[in-house]
């Protein structure tokens, strides 16, 4: 409205005109820039709530995913113990170990198998046992004795209590003992000198396991440990730390 | 030796036998048995299936002097021993 007005001095003051058309520009962009900034807060506010939103979505997500982690945890101890039993990974026993396919079993006579014989005994244990037969050959289904032999030559009494292992270890599981001498304390008077028979079978169903088809050999090796009176040892049935960390 | 501490590695956990311990034989009641046994061990170069009457012959007089259990030869894997013992003892008997 001041413009014309303005611009009849023009005429007469050049920089005074350039003045004003400086300022009239300002003007302008000041006035475009309010516009578009009001629009621009009219956006990010819708924005924001966007932000707010999509924030949420994801801590939610993320707490959830936490929860799980957790839940898994407490899961997995029930699931790892069932695939234990069924892979047989670890050294689990395989379930189906049955004590009556003694009288079942028919002898797989292509398969001939190695079982070496080891002795050890403990440090601090006096006696002198070795085995009977450094190896015998054997038939899975088929049962066989085997004899080691232990004397004692000191002149008091020892009681030794011995424990076994079988190499390889994936053999063991079909490494089946009817009767032995381990895990149950044995004592000998001085300079008695016994025989000690083991008596056992390799499970049948090695010939078909094809992790067993190269293995040809199998190392029985006991080791005798010295019994200290009134020490009560358990069966690695019940309570397997025990003897393990006789062994190790 | 076996620790159990690796997951995939498999490790070795010892069994309990299935019927339990031999009693020691201190008196040698069945020594003869047992030297019979390996006698016939090294002349077959340690073949158990040719050995299988005297391991037999072993176990049968552990039972009968209270050093073993007393059971049925078939549960202890005999089975063919019990069809036919005289064809065996011939066989046995003949060289």
């Amino acid at each position: 409205m001041l413009l014309p007005l303005l611009m009849r001095p023009s005429l007469g003051c050049p920089q005074a005109s350039v003045v004003l058309t400086c300022c009239v520009r300002t003007l302008r962009h000041y006035s475009q820039a309010k516009c578009f900034l009001r629009r621009r807060q009219r956006n990010t506010g819708s924005q924001e709530e966007e932000w707010h939103t999509k924030n949420r979505t994801v801590l939610a997500y993320i707490a959830a995913a936490g929860v799980g982690m957790i839940g898994l945890s407490y899961a997995a101890v029930p699931l790892y113990r069932l695939y234990c039993q069924a892979t047989g990974l670890g050294g689990t026993a395989v379930a189906g170990h049955d004590a009556g396919v003694v009288e079942t079993m028919t002898p797989v006579k292509e398969r001939l198998i190695k079982i070496t014989f080891n002795a050890d005994i403990h440090a601090s244990m006096q006696w002198n046992f070795r085995p009977q037969q450094t190896e015998i050959f054997v038939v899975p289904g088929e049962t066989a004795l085997a004899f080691y032999t232990a004397k004692n030559p000191t002149d008091k009494p020892i009681i030794g209590i011995s424990t076994y292992n079988v190499v390889p270890f994936e053999a063991g599981q079909y490494f089946n003992k009817i009767q032995c001498f381990c895990f149950e304390e044995q004592r000998l008077n001085p300079h008695e000198e016994v025989d000690m028979p083991v008596f056992f079978y390799i499970d049948p169903e090695f010939d078909e396991d094809p992790r067993m088809a190269r293995v040809d050999t199998i190392t029985l090796s006991y080791t005798f440990f010295e019994a200290k009176e009134g020490q009560k040892l358990s069966l690695p049935g019940y309570n397997p730390i025990s003897i393990r960390s006789m062994t190790v | 030796m076996s620790t159990s501490m690796n997951f995939s590695t498999k490790s070795f956990r010892p069994r309990p036998p299935d019927k339990g311990a031999f009693p020691l034989d201190h008196l040698g009641e069945c020594k003869a048995f047992k030297e019979v046994f390996m006698k016939c061990l090294r002349d077959n170069s340690f073949d158990n299936s040719k050995c299988r009457l005297q391991s037999k012959d072993y176990l049968e007089c552990r039972m009968d002097h209270q050093l073993m259990a007393r059971e049925p030869l078939d549960k202890l894997g005999f089975k063919e021993l019990m069809d036919r013992p005289p064809s065996q003892a011939e066989k046995e008997s003949k060289p």
